[in-house]
């Protein structure tokens, strides 16, 4: 879809607001779920917001051995986090910074955040900071591969590894999505969004249990602002995660152009697919109960077999 | 270094001529400097300087060249009157020449002060710049005898620099090691040429090979291009002939290892591009389909005993497999993609892996320079005693973390454009519904494989900078390094500057490269060239986009924002520094997590593949069960190399020992030899 300038900034806000102001809701409606389910009461879904507010406000305690890289990092993984989540299309099947990177270069994004938090975390010389980092950084090794096969299963279909051709070409078929290779895929890809934002039965984002932790344990030395920007990047990760799952696999709703009526249509439908597809983490974090970490090269390298599946499917069946 | 004799009426008109012959004389009186001024083991400073300004000519060589400027041709002394010394440098070659140019120049200057870390002699002092011209003369010999001549000039030069001046034991097995392996290609090689040659009516000559390489029946075709992957390969340090390198980079001083690594290794990626390519063409798919699966059993094992690794420089050697594991992703899909008439898409193919080539040329010089200034200012490369630099050595820690960051292939640096590109080829070669599902299968599996490779390099280079740079130091010495000398510093960030320049200004020189990639493949210019980035739509690749540049200066945006909203704000940040918690006592760098237990993890995941063994060793207070002293050993299991490697070497010592005993320096028995053989001869000849 070409978009023009006003089109892109249209879709920059609205990203902003479905996407970015969301995503720490998004978190609060899962924590809320997973309470419910647990038969607590939860916190109110609006936690999340409260949080990052206290932490603005609160000193900076850092570690006095720390280099430089402890006031850079937070403000470097929440912008290049930032670039990925507008990479990818939400409620239009555009990106709102068109032709400014593919489904690769999201993945690249990526990895430059984890880099950044995976460096900082070994600062302070603490040994929690350690085994975040090296738990972080192993188990993104076995999730990489799963997300991007699963992820070019409809690259290859559609013939572009851009994002909002993907997404455009997906809502268009409408049922006819659901092939084979199609749904092999999406359960490959669900795989990934749950270990890649950190829930069940991969970490838990609501520990600070030592033995446990991986994405916690590398922010165990941040504090204050610091620590309010690594957790405004994590919610969005999650958001970014789920977004993609819904513009690969669960198109349908996405806006075909850029006009009032099918923008609305799709804020409406993004929302609730959103949300929708946010109570599914709630559920895995309740339900499943989280493996040994030396099991989960098994568990991860089911989603990476069933991504050669899909792909398998998708070159030798008959389109 | 043999003499030139300008021949060619041709040669001596350009610019390029003069800076080539220039390279080449500045290189020769390099290396006699080199030879007088370490006589006395003092620093042959004259002798670096000059190698740099060699290298400075070379690079303006090779951007002259790339940039469209003729192709370069010149005889450079007849040694033999049937086999003249003949180079042509063309575009491709100018690829090469511009990573030589880069890299040799940054070590260069980098040795100017480097060099009183490393004794040198004359013999070492001597070699340094032979290595640099032999390699000049490789990337443009126009013929085999020109090429084997340049290549054993640079097999011999960096064993003698490996081997250095005042060599320890390791250093001379690693040297024996390297120089019996480099033979063994070579021999490899020279069969592959003597078919050749043979097929074409005995002409040495490249050009001429072609059409003599067509008549061959195919098994033979095979068979040559079996052979020149074996040479090649070798000199690549492609898995499994890569038992060599990681043994042979680290020995050398580091700006010998940033040339070895950087650029040495290329000259079997370009010999496999120029001869095996270029003559033989892209062959069967099973040839593509074999350097897929080289390239990718290189990229994941490279980086998986690279992340194992506690010695830094030993790590970044390994990793260069992994890297020449990516390019060969790019070959594998140029052939499978040329093979099936796909010339567009094959010359984007081949172009990510001249890029990703060029790329880790200035990356891995980049964190081999960093590796020796390390070294040089906490006197270990023990990942394991270092840590902490970052405060006595902020600038070389900056440095060395944009090379991180760029062999990690994080945007915008370089290795994500040319990694990007690699995804790219492969995709396509997955995609294109022309190809036979196997070759597609293959392709996307290879994509599995690079996915692996590049989140275990952010992992590897995390561990290699965190390592080293963050936390308390683990040692004495890392606790009292200093920063690196000048000309080191100067020499990184050189280096560091190019890292950012080839990934955000990627889309141009990547639009050069598949100009050139497509030209040598025999194809028309490649359509929407202005930006292959933004990849051929509608063709067989799978299209997609990408704006390094945007998507950086975003990124620098945003975090700058970020930044001035953390420090201002309705109300300033405070900010606070205390001990890192550490449970109630003060934190010592014994509670660190090191190298070896970062890698853990990982190591426990891949323990089908590494083969992990540990060995505690604990003793008691007597009478208790408290422990006095414990004693770890551990380490992972290099399968090829302890079980095949190691038995073949011992086999072929063994069986020399046996041979020598015909030499048992009597002479009785040498003219009982000499008796026997003219009876055997009278016999056979009569």
């Amino acid at each position: 879809m070409a978009v023009s300038l006003l089109a892109s900034v249209v879709l920059i806000v609205l990203q902003a607001v479905v996407l970015v102001a969301l995503a720490p809701l998004l978190s609060g409606t899962i924590r809320r779920t997973k309470a419910r389910l647990q038969s607590r009461r939860g916190a109110s879904i609006w936690q999340p917001y409260r949080d990052l507010r206290k932490w603005w406000s609160k000193e900076t305690v850092q570690s006095a051995t720390a280099s430089p890289i402890q006031g850079v990092a937070p403000a470097v993984v929440l912008a290049v986090t930032l670039c990925a989540l507008f990479l990818v299309p939400t409620v239009a099947a555009a990106a709102p910074l068109p032709g400014w990177g593919d489904l690769i270069a999201v993945v690249g994004l990526l990895a430059a955040a984890r880099f950044m938090v995976a460096l900082a975390a070994l600062d302070s010389g603490s040994a929690f900071g350690g085994m975040g980092s090296s738990r972080d950084v192993s188990i993104a090794a076995l999730i990489e591969p799963a997300l991007v096969l699963a992820l070019i299963v409809a690259a290859v279909s559609v013939g572009s590894t851009d994002l909002g051709a993907i997404a455009a070409s997906g809502a268009a078929s409408g049922l006819g999505l659901l092939t084979p290779a199609h749904a092999v895929a999406a359960v490959a890809f669900a795989i990934v969004v749950v270990a890649e934002s950190g829930h069940h039965p991969v970490d838990n984002p609501d520990t600070h249990l030592e033995l446990t932790m991986v994405h916690e344990g590398m922010l165990l030395e941040a504090s204050g602002r610091r620590l309010a920007l690594y957790m405004v990047a994590a919610h969005l990760r999650q958001a970014l995660m789920l977004a993609l799952f819904l513009a690969v696999f669960v198109p349908w709703g996405i806006a075909a152009e850029i006009a009032p009526v099918p923008l609305a249509l799709g804020v409406v439908f993004f929302v609730a697919k959103l949300l929708l597809a946010g109570q599914g983490l709630a559920l895995a974090d309740a339900l499943v109960p989280k493996l040994r970490i030396l099991r989960l090269p098994e568990f991860l390298g089911v989603a990476a077999a069933l991504a050669l599946v899909a792909l398998a499917a998708r070159v030798w069946l008959p389109a | 270094m043999p003499a030139v004799e300008i021949a060619d009426p041709a040669f001596g008109a350009g610019l390029e001529s003069w800076l080539w012959a220039g390279g080449l004389v500045i290189l020769a009186v390099a290396s006699i400097t080199g030879v007088v001024e370490s006589h006395g083991g003092r620093a042959p400073r004259l002798s670096v300087a000059l190698s740099a300004l060699a290298c400075a000519a070379i690079l303006a060589l090779g951007v002259l060249l790339l940039a469209g400027g003729s192709p370069l041709s010149a005889q450079a002394g007849s040694v033999i009157s049937f086999a003249p010394v003949d180079v042509h440098y063309d575009a491709l070659a100018g690829v090469f020449v511009i990573m030589l140019g880069i890299v040799g120049f940054a070590a260069s200057v980098a040795a100017w002060d480097g060099v009183h870390h490393a004794p040198f002699n004359a013999i070492t002092g001597a070699a340094y710049p032979v290595f640099l011209g032999s390699m000049l003369l490789v990337f443009g010999a126009a013929n085999a005898f020109a090429f084997l001549l340049a290549w054993e000039l640079m097999a011999l030069s960096s064993a003698a620099l490996v081997v250095g001046a005042k060599p320890v034991h390791e250093q001379v097995a690693a040297g024996y090691l390297y120089l019996a392996v480099t033979h063994l290609a070579t021999a490899a090689l020279v069969v592959a040429f003597a078919v050749l040659a043979t097929a074409s009516g005995g002409s040495l000559a490249f050009a001429d090979w072609s059409a003599g390489a067509a008549t061959l029946p195919p098994f033979g075709r095979d068979g040559v291009f079996a052979l020149l992957v074996l040479g090649f390969g070798t000199k690549a340090g492609v898995f499994p002939f890569h038992v060599w390198l990681p043994r042979a980079h680290p020995a050398a001083p580091s700006h010998v290892s940033a040339v070895m690594s950087g650029v040495m290794i290329k000259t079997g990626i370009f010999g496999l591009i120029r001869v095996g390519l270029g003559v033989l063409g892209p062959g069967p798919d099973a040839w593509g389909l074999l350097l897929l699966a080289l390239g990718a059993v290189s990229a994941v094992l490279g980086i998986l005993y690279a992340l194992m690794e506690h010695d830094l420089k030993r790590l970044l050697a390994l990793s260069s497999i992994d890297n020449i594991g990516i390019v060969l992703l790019g070959l594998g899909s140029a052939l499978l993609l040329a093979g099936h008439g796909l010339a567009t898409a094959a010359g984007l193919a081949l172009a990510a892996a001249l890029l990703h080539g060029l790329n880790h040329g200035v990356f891995k010089a980049l964190l081999f320079l960093g590796a020796g200034a390390v070294q040089a200012a906490a006197g270990t490369r023990n990942l394991n005693r270092l840590g902490g630099l970052a405060r006595t050595m902020p600038l070389t820690a900056l440095l060395f973390g944009v090379g991180a960051a760029a062999i990690a292939g994080l945007p915008p640096l370089n290795g994500f454009a040319s990694e990007w590109l690699t995804f790219h080829a492969l995709i396509g070669t997955g995609a294109s519904a022309d190809l036979p599902p196997v070759v597609r299968s293959g392709a996307l599996v290879a994509v599995g494989a690079l996915a692996l490779t590049v989140a275990l390099a952010v992992a590897c280079f995390v561990k290699a900078t965190g390592a080293t740079f963050l936390a308390l130091p683990r040692s004495a010495d890392a606790d009292a390094a200093h920063e690196a000398e000048p000309a080191e510093r100067a020499a990184m960030a050189f280096l560091a500057v190019l890292c950012v320049a080839l990934g955000v200004a990627a889309a141009p020189v990547a639009a050069r490269l598949t100009e050139i990639a497509g030209r040598f493949l025999g194809s028309l210019p490649v359509a929407n060239a202005a930006d292959p980035l933004a990849a051929v739509t509608g063709g067989p690749l799978a299209a997609g986009t990408v704006a390094p540049a945007a998507l950086g200066a975003a990124a620098l945006l945003g975090a700058l924002v970020g930044m001035v909203a953390m420090r201002r704000g309705r109300r300033r940040e405070l900010v606070r520094a205390t001990p890192t918690w550490t449970c109630g006592v003060l934190p010592e760098p014994a509670m660190e997590y090191t190298a070896t237990s970062y890698s853990k993890l990982l190591r426990l995941f891949f323990r089908r593949v590494l083969l992990p063994a540990r060995e505690v060793h604990v003793e008691y207070h007597p009478g208790t069960s408290i422990p006095s002293t414990m004693h770890y050993t551990g380490g992972v299991t290099h399968v090829l190399e302890q079980h095949v490697f190691g038995p073949l070497h011992a086999l072929s010592v063994r069986g020399s020992s046996t041979v020598r005993r015909l030499q048992n320096g009597s002479v009785q028995v040498y003219l009982a030899y000499a008796l026997i053989g003219l009876v055997i001869l009278l016999a056979v000849g009569r």
